[in-house]
């Protein structure tokens, strides 16, 4: 019943509407980008809304005046190594809760999602003691082990809800198949609940990636600095660069975001349509 | 063929991917962390404080300086975010957790006596004797003292000034004003004939920033918030002062509405624009006008800010003091270090190299000084006279409540009565329950 | 065989049990300890009281104010987040192409560091150099009038966080079936039907995981409106948590911070509750 036109009008709506959102979501970023290229004297004038002569010199300064490749590293360390954990631990937890026989799975999730209730501010003295009679302080381990703990509640209830998806039959058929509970996880559930995997993996990472109380309280030099307390070190007493910070943040943001976009392509979509056809 | 191939991907996939992940944490712990394997017989203290401006290399300089000098020691500076904020939080978590992680603290001119009294912070009257508290601003003496003792020393200062647009003034023929009626007069006729200027803009959004700015107007009526050391909010004085803040905005309109959200940066910005005539903002705005590509280089004039008449402007006292900590495991080495970062060459040092105002009067008078960093030296007077916020270990407490009572009056919610009568009930309660024997 | 699916259930959720107990434990009952004294550092005061801090509560009116504003923040930023991020996930579900390069660029501005991004708001809201007005072409002191603050606050807090809303929906619109769209179109359903009657209800699980943390983020808010606004003017847009850092950090209180902290907990708790129930009934 569709007509040549209404399929042309929703076309038409359809791109609208996606240029609306990615002007949406873009839009400040691309100020950002803009305003990391005006010079000093025309970073709070407007007009002109381009910069009238663009300059790198706030780019050369983010990497000039501190280690800053050492302080990426040090984040993709944290943050690799929180996604890693959280996944590892939290699929293994969320398969159990969405598909084995386990009593008190209502409590055990309860529990899991009320360690996200209280604010960070309040937890963060009491855990900067289990931190220091741990013997981490000032290690990236220590943010591992944060991060990964305050991420566990959103992968396990994510996950759980993407193994849930995965109709019981095939554990059952595959439990028949002389299959264990770890290898029926590994082999099916796993490269099943992809899309769930990768979409956490991201929010997993990015919150590492951005996490900045924790960090400031936990971290103390550049051997164990992450990003958001680095750029939290620009100011002076009074003078704040923004030339500097806008620089850095996109210095920051674009690896992630071409970090994701390969990772999308390349893996989810191949563990999916493996998935589907295998 | 096809669907085993397929498998095959989907499992390198499943293993490549977390083995890269895992190691690349792994990896971490191969890179070399900073050798610690030092001769025994060294200590090594650590200095905690907020970046400090300008040229790494130059305190990098001061601090090797004091290692030749004292064999034996090691400094190690761990910088902190210069957020106030993000610092006091810092000290509070660590110090409450009576962590010996570091030795010697910069304070805010605001902290010291709340630290002193919590016994976060030795005594250091031998450090700081009486005779040499005679050669330091006296603002910044009776900031670190407490109950008799001072538990730090005062390292670099700041206060409030009045900057203008020296060319604008000339134009029409004024001169800077001593009063703020002036201030509003010249404000009024000059913006009224230049399209695109503001005429005067300060600090008003919610942060310690607005009550920096709102004593000012208080004690250049005769007023303030404490009287014999009693707090006494509510008098006249204060009220019109807060009453002209607020009219400043909304009754003679000289200052855009902006600066109920502006801090420093935001005036520092718009006026270095050369979009406005009067500017309240601390010392450090000048170099960034002075420097090359500025819109108003050459057109900034500063003095000290005007008063209601009568009595001389009033500047409010900020700046730096340098603490060691309770906890601290090595506190001779730590008193030395301050003793030698508080020296008249170092202080001078870093007036030199980054622009910090010394504390030491004698300073203002050092001719290599006057020669090198002729603004510095004119500040004498307005150090010599900025005036502390409230001193009492209670002061953190007490300007939680007044950062939203001043708020609301100058975004017009409140009259300075019901505000100043607010302050008077809420403050005098704290400080009610700091004396002794009377906690809650 | 039950049995044995029981037993290794239960090694499984083993590891994730002992991480959360290990690091979360200790501090969770201390603020819950702590919340019961009475503990002024700089008044040398440090004792039981037990529940005389939840009593105060009712007698604060700062406590009630920001307890309303923290309320309205997440009602409003965690509807507009849920609706706006359901559009993008559904015009994102179509194929087309450079879906994935789209996809990526949707998640900017979660990628921003939040410290970053709340400065960066920050300036484009400033009335007099701030790219906003600039754009409307209108002189609004955005952050200054109690009505805009909170807004603009909720704004940014809609556009940093849609990005989560629009990749967990994603991912869930993802394992639908597509067999069942298939089902339907020959049946000649309309879009409308087909979202109410298929991707809707296939999508519920989904939009209930969303809800709870949107919920329990936005509830706990404290960087967009403290570097923003610093809970200004007047404390009009002061948030629980911004309230319970004052109290803490900043005034030393460490007793009162973490009752309002326990608070906090509260509420979401009682939130989360009720999703779950009503997720569960409907």
């Amino acid at each position: 019943m569709v007509t040549g036109s209404q399929k042309g009008i929703r076309s038409v709506l359809f791109w609208a509407g996606l240029a609306a959102a990615v002007a949406y979501c873009l839009g400040p970023f691309v100020w950002q980008f803009i305003t990391s290229l005006k010079p000093a004297a025309e970073l709070t004038m407007l007009p002109p809304v381009l910069p009238t002569r663009p300059v790198l010199e706030n780019y050369q300064s983010v990497f000039a005046a501190r280690p800053f490749l050492r302080i990426i590293l040090n984040s993709l360390v944290v943050a690799s190594g929180t996604t890693f954990f959280s996944l590892a631990i939290g699929s293994l937890a969320a398969f159990a809760l969405a598909r084995l026989p386990l009593r008190g799975r209502h409590i055990f999730l309860a529990f899991v999602l009320s360690v996200s209730m209280f604010p960070p501010i309040a937890t963060v003295s009491p855990l900067y003691i289990v931190i220091r009679f741990l013997g981490l302080r000032d290690t990236l381990t220590a943010l591992v082990i944060t991060y990964t703990t305050f991420s566990l509640p959103l992968t396990i209830w994510i996950l759980t809800n993407f193994f849930r998806e995965v109709p019981r039959e095939i554990y059952l058929a595959a439990l028949l198949d002389g299959c264990t509970p770890f290898q029926i996880f590994y082999k099916i559930f796993l490269p099943l609940a992809a899309p769930g995997l990768s979409a956490t993996a991201i929010l997993v990472f990015i919150f590492s990636w951005n996490e900045f109380l924790f960090a400031l309280t936990f971290t103390s030099t550049a051997a164990s600095r992450t990003i958001p307390v680095a750029i939290a070190l620009f100011p002076g007493v009074h003078e704040v660069p923004w030339g500097e910070i806008a620089a850095a943040s996109v210095v920051v943001t674009v690896p992630v975001v071409v970090l994701v976009f390969v990772f999308q392509r390349r893996i989810v979509e191949g563990l999916t349509m493996g998935a589907m056809k295998g | 063929m096809l669907e085993a191939t397929k498998s095959c991907i989907k499992t390198a996939f499943l293993s490549t991917l977390p083995c890269l992940l895992l190691f690349i944490f792994l990896f971490s712990f191969i890179t070399p962390c900073a050798s610690q394997d030092r001769p025994a017989r060294e200590t090594t203290i650590v200095f905690k404080h907020g970046k400090i401006a300008g040229d790494q290399r130059a305190f990098r300089a001061i601090i090797e300086e004091f290692e030749r000098r004292n064999p034996g020691i090691r400094v190690r500076d761990e910088v902190l975010p210069s957020s106030t904020d993000e610092q006091h939080q810092f000290y509070v978590i660590n110090l409450e957790g009576r962590s010996s992680d570091f030795d010697v603290i910069s304070m805010d001119v605001i902290w010291v006596q709340e630290f002193a009294r919590a016994g976060w912070l030795r005594r250091l009257d031998h450090v700081f004797p009486p005779r040499e508290r005679e050669l330091f601003f006296r603002g910044p003496v009776d900031a670190v003292t407490f109950e008799g003792g001072v538990y730090a020393v005062p390292w670099y200062i700041d206060a409030g000034l009045l900057y203008y647009r020296k060319d604008l003034l000339e134009r029409y023929g004024f001169s800077p004003p001593d009063t703020w009626a002036e201030l509003v007069r010249i404000a009024k006729e000059i913006t009224a004939r230049e399209t695109g200027l503001y005429g005067f803009v300060w600090q008003g959004k919610q942060y310690e920033g607005l009550v920096c700015n709102a004593m000012e107007y208080m004690w250049s009526n005769g007023g303030g918030l404490m009287a014999d050391g009693r707090l006494d909010a509510l008098r006249e004085e204060n009220v019109r002062a807060l009453a002209f803040m607020h009219d400043l905005i909304h009754e003679y309109r000289v200052s855009p509405e902006l600066v109920t959200t502006a801090t420093e940066e935001t005036t520092r910005h718009i006026f270095g624009n050369g979009r406005a005539l009067f500017m309240r903002n601390w010392p450090y705005a000048w170099n960034i006008f002075e420097r090359e590509g500025s819109a108003v280089k050459g057109k900034v004039g500063v003095k000290t800010l005007p008063s209601f008449g009568g009595g001389p402007g009033a500047s409010t006292l900020g700046g730096w003091q340098l603490g060691v900590s309770r906890y601290s495991k090595h506190p001779a080495e730590a008193e030395r270090f301050v003793r030698f970062l508080t020296s008249y060459s170092v202080q001078k040092e870093l007036a030199l190299t980054v622009g910090y105002k010394p504390t030491r009067k004698a300073l203002y008078l050092d001719p290599e000084l006057r020669k090198a960093q002729p603004f510095i030296a004119g500040l004498r007077r307005v150090f010599e006279t900025a005036r502390p916020r409230p001193l009492t270990p209670f002061y953190m407490m007490m300007t939680q409540v007044l950062q939203p009572e001043l708020s609301s009056v100058i975004s017009g919610l409140k009259t300075p009565e019901e505000a100043l009568r607010s302050i008077q009930r809420h403050a005098g309660r704290i400080l009610e329950a700091g004396e002794p024997g009377r906690g809650r | 065989m039950n049995h044995r699916g029981a037993r290794s259930g239960y090694l499984f959720v083993l590891p994730a049990a002992a991480v959360l107990a290990f690091v979360t434990i200790y501090p969770l009952c201390h603020v819950f300890w702590l919340s019961l004294h009475r503990r002024l550092l700089i008044f040398d005061i440090h004792r039981f009281v037990a529940l005389d801090n939840y009593r105060f509560l009712l007698t604060d009116d700062r406590f009630l104010r920001s307890l309303w504003n923290t309320v309205y923040f997440t009602a409003t930023s965690v509807t507009l987040e849920l609706a706006i991020g359901l559009g993008l996930a559904l015009l994102l579900n179509r194929t087309f192409r450079y879906r994935g390069a789209v996809r990526a660029a949707i998640l900017i501005p979660w990628a921003i560091p939040t410290v970053v991004s709340a400065r960066m708001w920050e300036w484009m809201y400033n009335t007099d150099f701030g790219i906003l007005n600039h754009l409307l072409g209108v002189k609004v002191n955005w952050l200054g009038s109690p009505f805009w603050a909170m807004n603009a606050a909720v704004f940014m807090d809609v556009w940093k966080t849609t990005p989560f809303v629009a990749l967990l929906l994603t991912a869930g619109l993802q394992v639908i079936p597509r067999e069942l769209y298939q089902a339907a179109s020959i049946d000649g359903a309309g879009p409308w039907l087909v979202f109410r009657r298929i991707t809707l209800p296939l999508l519920r699980p989904m939009i209930l995981v969303v809800l709870l943390f949107r919920t329990i983020d936005a509830f706990r808010v404290f960087d967009a409106v403290y570097v923003l606004t610093g809970g200004g003017p007047a404390n009009t847009t002061e948030t629980l948590s911004v309230y319970a850092y004052k109290v803490l950090f900043q005034t030393l209180q460490f007793g009162y911070g973490s009752t309002i902290s326990i608070v906090v907990f509260a509420c979401v708790a009682a939130i989360s509750v009720f999703y779950v129930r009503l997720f569960r009934r409907s």
